[in-house]
């Protein structure tokens, strides 16, 4: 089925006219997006990771969508509307009038320079026919070579998502623009058992392509993890270094994201660095909407404001804060393309889209290999915790968590001077948001993003002065 | 003031004769093991913001369709968020694999107007939960978002079309200074807002105490919170897909979880006046079904892939997130059977221990069976009842221990712990009728 193309920025002005007309609101702005969407899922059934491929019960799902969303109003009076399907011709708004508009506001950001049209790509229907057979095999492939490194493996769950979508904006302030994406995402839950002891693991990969998961990397990480998760616990556990892998530093960097967005974030970051330094010189966290070779990789935001590289932390120091046009000149900083919907039903909200840790040319491998005595950890263990508090909270906090503070449950290794001593199924780590960043002393040079939402990135990172501690 | 949900169904979502998709997939089936089935749905939200809010009015609406076939336990569906003639006709082709699947031309499908908007009810909610806070001689500040919720669904599925199901529920979500509330209602008439008024004022008085640490000998869950606990550890736990987990679905069925008083049944025909159905996401007719009797597992929530894999059970449990989402055994309302025991009695036997008026966060593990219930606050029993309010309580423990636990059930059942339940990132609605339980030798962990 070839579903119908975008609609024109014409035809998306045409309709605006008639909302202005109807509903007599002073400003307008329509958002179209379609996407499709090829879903192999495998269902919950333990399935061994060496059966016949035949055997997966593989659930597939073909899915359209498409819809659109008009905010219109003014400084006092307001609606958001947003419905399936293609957008309705310029006569077909009859139901909207004057009362429609109920007490509310809204602003809409003014066209500036580099707001023209952007060329990306109408991409709604570039899935090629074998997509399907593709992740299919994907998955086969995936199973095939994770038997072969631990054949008591199990697949409990399976996703694998595959997709492109692309959309079109635009308002009565002047502001077009079209993007598009790709995207390919996997989801997978495997569980082993090995002398006794039971263990799981989840991993979420993406890329802007499905031949960019890379089936031999995913089954050596689904081994690995598997492999520790199923480890006797070690008898006990060095404080001191920790090394975190570019997985679990994306989940550090991840639970950092209240800091590193707003202003409420600015001044919770400036508070955090109380006059001194944030972290060590090297210490680099940018946000990049543009960033070459991104999956969310977008000339504009989903407001039409154009993207750009933010330093949210410069040389271990608060660089500049990430702020929406709205904000534009709070405290003499800079707007930036910032605003994403989560689709078309979503209204566009403040949040990263490459958020990450710029890597420096120390090798990773250096770092593991230099910690003297202490814990390499892998990544979280999913079912564990993982949070961190920003302020006081009387109720609905996360557990007995002080102010500043973070928890990650993780799984890795004990290592003296470069050697494995033994594995850590299961640690608790933990330590003030303040040291985290403070106890930074190495980056290395293999940054990897993961998703978040949005991307998050990290590369392995050498930390000190955080608690290691033993957990079930 | 009576029940604003209490009234008729909008029309039905297909005002086309819906013999004719019917007829159209009957066409697709190859041989005798396909199954075909069609889903039309349609989903409204109204949402109202706190005063101040930007776009504080936000309509969402969308219809669209999905179209399934089934074979060998394996399923193939295609969808689209439209509603027509040549939408479906391309998804029959998509699942069919071949073009031209259900002939030359596309059936003629047309669609029922969208029921009335009706925003009074809705602009009123914050007014009245206000009055119902502050007949509790209590006032603080709240910001309220209010949302409608509705969803009409017709299944087809080849020879014959299931009865049309409409739903129509509101949530609400209440940010406080010292915490958010969040939960589902039937209505916003006072007698859904006042319960509502009651946890609000609850975590009023337990602010900024600290957690409660030791373990107490005795639990008294009220309503809402044996509502979540039942819904994690006895709905959840007994849906084929987590069964299937752990080994085949059907070996469950007479396996002994808890003790003679839990009698537990799923039963969406029960559910509030507008969230009743009458049939599943699958167009499989809903029946009462026994999750537990005395204690004893009795019949797991399948589908119809479940049901197909294991012949043992039973399918009409089936629910889906959307159009876009594959349906899959979900519980929808749960009822524990009341037991013989006063609640005062209850009370009385638990002094010293503390009574959970409801639990805010809930979940199972499904490959260890080790459950988490978090509740924002809780109150200490004494000699005439729940006394001085404590801090937020987490209960850590294994599912089967926590239904061992249970010792006695009240002999009141009350509508309660509605909520999201978001399993496998799908939220949907669930609703419960419970008495209060009672709990011995529980663990409570930090």
């Amino acid at each position: 089925m070839k579903s119908a193309p975008l609609p024109g920025v014409r035809s998306l002005r045409l309709a605006l006219g008639a909302v202005r007309e109807r509903t007599g609101a002073t400003g307008a702005e329509l958002y179209v997006k379609a996407g499709n969407t090829r879903r192999i899922e495998i269902d919950p059934w333990m399935t061994p990771v060496t059966a016949d491929p035949d055997d997966l019960q593989a659930q597939v799902s073909v899915l359209d969508e498409r819809g659109w969303a008009l905010r219109a109003g003014g400084a006092s009076r307001a609606l958001f509307l947003a419905d399936s399907g293609p957008l309705p011709e310029p006569n077909g708004w009859r139901r909207l009038n004057r009362h429609s508009l109920r007490p509310g506001s809204l602003r809409l950001p003014a066209a500036r320079s580099g707001t023209a049209p952007s060329p990306a790509a109408d991409t709604g229907e570039h899935s090629p026919d074998d997509e399907e057979a593709a992740g299919l095999a994907f998955l086969h492939d995936l199973l095939r070579r994770l038997g072969e490194r631990m054949p008591e493996a199990r697949l409990v769950r399976g996703r694998l998502d595959s997709g492109a979508s692309a959309a079109v904006l635009a308002s009565t302030t002047g502001v077009t623009a079209r993007s598009g994406r790709r995207l390919a995402t996997v989801e997978l839950d495997f569980a082993a058992s090995r002398d006794g002891r039971h263990g799981h693991c989840r991993l979420y990969r993406a890329a802007s392509n499905l031949h960019l998961l890379g089936a031999d990397a995913i089954a050596s990480e689904i081994a690995e993890r598997l492999t520790l998760a199923t480890a006797p616990a070690p008898p006990f556990l060095p404080a001191g270094e920790v090394a975190v892998s570019p997985a679990l530093g994306c989940n550090l960097l991840a639970l950092l994201t209240p800091l590193l967005r707003g202003r409420d974030g600015w001044r919770r970051l400036r508070k955090l660095g109380a006059g001194r330094p944030l972290g060590p010189p090297q210490l680099q966290i940018v946000d990049d909407g543009g960033l070459d070779a991104g999956w969310m990789r977008a000339a504009f935001d989903d407001e039409g404001v154009p993207t750009r590289a933010v330093a949210l932390v410069r040389d271990g120091e608060p660089g500049e804060p990430l702020l929406s046009w709205e904000d534009d000149g709070w405290s003499g900083f800079a707007a930036a393309g910032c605003r994403r919907r989560s689709g078309w039903r979503a209204l566009p909200e403040l949040c990263h889209s490459h958020l990450y840790i710029a890597g420096t040319s120390e090798s990773a491998e250096s770092i593991r290999s230099g910690i003297v005595h202490g814990c390499y950890l892998l990544d979280r263990v999913h079912d564990g915790r993982c949070h961190a508090t920003f302020e006081a909270s009387t109720n609905g906090g996360p557990g007995r968590l002080e102010e500043g503070r973070f928890e990650v449950d993780a799984i890795g290794l004990v290592i003296r001077r470069g050697e494995v001593l033994g594995q850590a199924p299961r640690v608790r780590l933990t330590g003030s948001l303040r040291q985290l960043l403070q106890g930074v002393r190495a980056i290395g040079d293999d940054l990897r993003f993961l998703p978040a939402p949005g991307a998050v990135g990290a590369p392995t990172l050498l930390l000190t002065g955080l608690q290691v501690e033993a957990v079930g | 003031m009576t029940s604003t949900a209490n009234r008729a169904g909008p029309r039905p979502l297909l005002t086309s004769d819906v013999a004719v998709p019917a007829d159209a997939l009957s066409r697709l089936a190859a041989h005798g093991n396909q199954q075909f089935e069609a889903f039309f749905e349609r989903l409204e939200t109204v949402e109202l913001l706190p005063r101040g809010a930007s776009n504080r009015l936000r309509l969402r609406k969308e219809q669209g369709l999905g179209v399934r076939k089934i074979e060998n336990g394996r399923s193939r569906l295609a969808a689209a968020d439209t509603i027509s003639g040549p939408a479906f006709a391309a998804c029959c082709d998509r699942v069919a694999g071949t073009s031209r699947s259900i002939g030359a031309a596309p059936p003629r499908i047309r669609t029922g107007s969208w029921p009335a908007l009706r925003l009074a009810e809705i602009e009123q909610a914050e007014s009245r939960l206000t009055r119902a806070v502050n007949r509790r001689r209590v006032g603080f500040p709240m910001e309220i978002t209010a949302r409608r919720h509705r969803r009409q669904v017709q299944v087809v599925r080849s020879p014959i079309a299931a009865p049309p199901q409409f739903e129509e529920y509101f949530s609400l979500q209440v940010t406080t200074p010292w915490g958010v509330w969040g939960g589902l209602l039937p209505s916003l008439a006072d007698e859904d807002l006042d319960p509502v008024a009651h946890c609000l004022v609850d975590r009023l008085c337990s602010r900024g105490l600290p957690p409660h640490g030791h373990a107490p000998g005795v639990i008294v869950l009220g309503p809402n919170a044996a509502a979540v606990l039942l819904h994690e550890v006895v709905a959840h736990a007994l849906e084929a897909d987590t069964l299937g987990l752990s080994g085949a679905p059907d070996h469950v069925v007479g396996l002994k979880l808890g003790g003679r008083e839990l009698d537990v049944i799923d039963d969406p025909r029960a559910a509030p006046l507008a969230c009743k159905r009458s049939s599943d996401d699958e167009g499989t007719a809903v029946i009462s079904r026994w999750l537990l009797r005395r204690g004893r597992v009795r019949q797991p929530l399948a589908d119809l892939a479940w049901a197909e894999r294991c012949p043992g059970m039973i399918p009409g449990a089936a629910r889906r997130a959307s159009r876009h989402r594959l349906p899959g055994p979900r519980t929808t309302h749960l009822e524990l059977l009341p037991g013989t025991i006063p609640e005062t009695d209850l009370f009385a036997e638990a002094a010293g221990g503390l009574y959970i008026g409801e639990f805010d966060r809930g979940n199972l593990d499904p490959l260890d069976g080790r459950c988490v219930l978090r509740a924002p606050c809780g109150r200490r029993i004494g000699a005439s009842g729940p006394v001085d309010h404590t801090g937020p309580i987490e209960i850590r423990s294994r599912a089967v221990d926590l239904l061992a636990a249970v010792t006695a059930v009240a002999d009141r059942p009350l509508a309660g712990g509605a909520g999201w339940c978001a399993k496998d990132g799908a939220p949907m609605p669930v609703w419960a009728r419970c008495p209060s339980i009672r709990l011995e030798g529980l663990q409570v962990a930090d």
